[in-house]
């Protein structure tokens, strides 16, 4: 709506989906996964069973700064996936649990890996015939958690200049698996920091290592920019603070269990 | 100009809504949204548009319980749906506690954003009638007001807290003595 107002885009028609939400709207557990559909919307999400659960208390995280509540009681999951914006904070959240997006179109479905799905901002890997009708991720192992945080001078609304997500498992202190998430790592959609995580695993999570994995190896594979909100400078040192910051908290999280 | 938009080849739908514990049927295009039906068709407009990009919070309304900007609200998907918006707040010649504790601490310069500022209040009251600061806050965080009378706003609600909770629902507009509304 949004979109066709600026005259962004201006489509020939336009479908509503809402009254899919009757199959589209839901969050379940099933074997190993949890599934939702596309038509849940950010305020189903931070009223579900996930934001009950210290594994998953980066949703709790999310809800608390996603837009604010007239919008979250509007925005789906799928639409904030299908938006292809960086700051998308469920996306990015979603990113750090390997999730799966299922593309259903007349000829069949299929299952895109989350990370595999943008290709640039507002353009998906797939064909405009094809829908977005479930996210789904598989149940993560105790002794993990997760945690976003976002940076803005106003918490009401705010898009954020970064935001972070991060998912980790940790045992004895080592970093048995890591994912972490940004709104951009240099192109305009979320993505991972793959070698970050790659430095991260496997090692004990001392002071050190959080700062080399923050302050040496983050930058070289991070490229920020500059425009109106914030320079390139200050959006990597934020995105260093906020990693660091991340790390700690899922590690307390552990802790708390 | 051929605006796709503007040609007149979109059929009209017939849409059911109860707003404000009426029931009305409207013809609308697909396209129209609830803020256009309920302020140039019901003519309710205490519904304002301010940015019509849900923004700025001008514009809320609670629909089925829930409070939605009416300007991202097609006016076909509020088929079937209860509406309230501050016109239905309290009966004629009332105003309700939350507008009476927003008047007694004088929380208004312009005035624009306040029709989205009561429901707000009213919904949050609706979920939880004794807020802690921080809630209300958040709630009302997604209520721009460029007048900025924001800490005004924090305490008109912990105002309408307190007359609820006294039993205070509605007020005669009567008996509002020394309250803006009378001049002095």
């Amino acid at each position: 709506m949004v979109l066709i107002r600026d005259d962004v885009v201006r489509p020939k028609a336009v479908l509503d989906l809402w009254p899919l939400r009757k199959e589209l709207a839901f969050i379940k557990r099933e074997v190993d996964w949890v599934k939702i559909g596309a038509l849940t919307t950010i305020e189903e999400i931070c009223s579900s069973f996930l934001v009950r659960d210290y594994r998953y208390a980066g949703f709790p995280d999310m809800c608390g700064l996603f837009a604010t509540p007239y919008i979250r009681s509007l925005a789906t999951i799928g639409g904030n996936i299908g938006a292809a914006h960086p700051l998308s904070d469920a996306t990015i959240l979603l990113l750090t649990l390997d999730s799966e997006v299922k593309l259903v179109s007349i000829r069949g479905e299929r299952w895109v890996k989350l990370d595999k799905l943008f290709l640039g901002k507002r353009r998906l890997a797939k064909d405009s015939s094809e829908l977005i009708t479930e996210v789904r991720f598989k149940e993560v192992p105790e002794k993990s958690s997760t945690a976003l945080l976002k940076f803005d001078r106003r918490w009401g609304h705010s898009m954020g200049y970064v935001v972070a997500a991060a998912y980790a498992q940790i045992k004895d202190n080592v970093v048995r698996e890591i994912r972490i998430a940004f709104d951009s790592m240099g192109r305009p959609f979320p993505e991972r920091a793959k070698k970050t995580e790659e430095f991260l695993r496997g090692r004990r999570l001392s002071e050190d290592v959080i700062e080399g994995a923050c302050t040496e190896v983050l930058p070289k594979e991070m490229k920020r920019i500059s425009d109106y909100r914030a320079s390139a400078e200050y959006r990597l040192e934020l995105s260093k603070v906020l990693l660091r910051r991340a790390l700690l908290r899922i590690k307390s999280r552990i802790r708390g269990g | 100009m051929s605006n796709s938009l503007s040609e007149n080849r979109y059929p009209y739908i017939k849409v059911k809504l109860s707003v404000n514990g009426r029931d009305y049927e409207v013809s609308v295009r697909p396209y129209e949204r609830l803020i256009d039906v309920l302020r140039y068709k019901l003519g309710l407009t205490s519904v304002k548009e301010g940015c019509g990009r849900g923004e700025c919070g001008a514009c809320v309304v609670i629909m089925d319980g829930k409070l939605v900007p009416s300007c991202l609200v097609l006016a076909v998907r509020a088929n079937n749906k209860k509406i309230l918006t501050l016109e239905g707040l309290a009966p004629e010649g009332k105003l309700h506690a939350i507008q009476k504790a927003f008047l007694d601490v004088m929380s208004v310069q312009c005035g624009y954003c306040l029709p989205g500022v009561i429901i707000a209040t009213k919904w949050l009251l609706d979920k939880n009638p004794s807020p802690a600061d921080q809630e209300i806050k958040e709630v009302l965080s997604g209520q721009l007001c460029r007048c900025g009378s924001y800490l005004r706003f924090v305490k008109a609600v912990k105002l309408a807290v307190k007359y609820l909770k006294e039993g205070k629902v509605y007020f005669d507009i009567q008996e509002l003595k020394g309250s803006p509304l009378r001049g002095g």
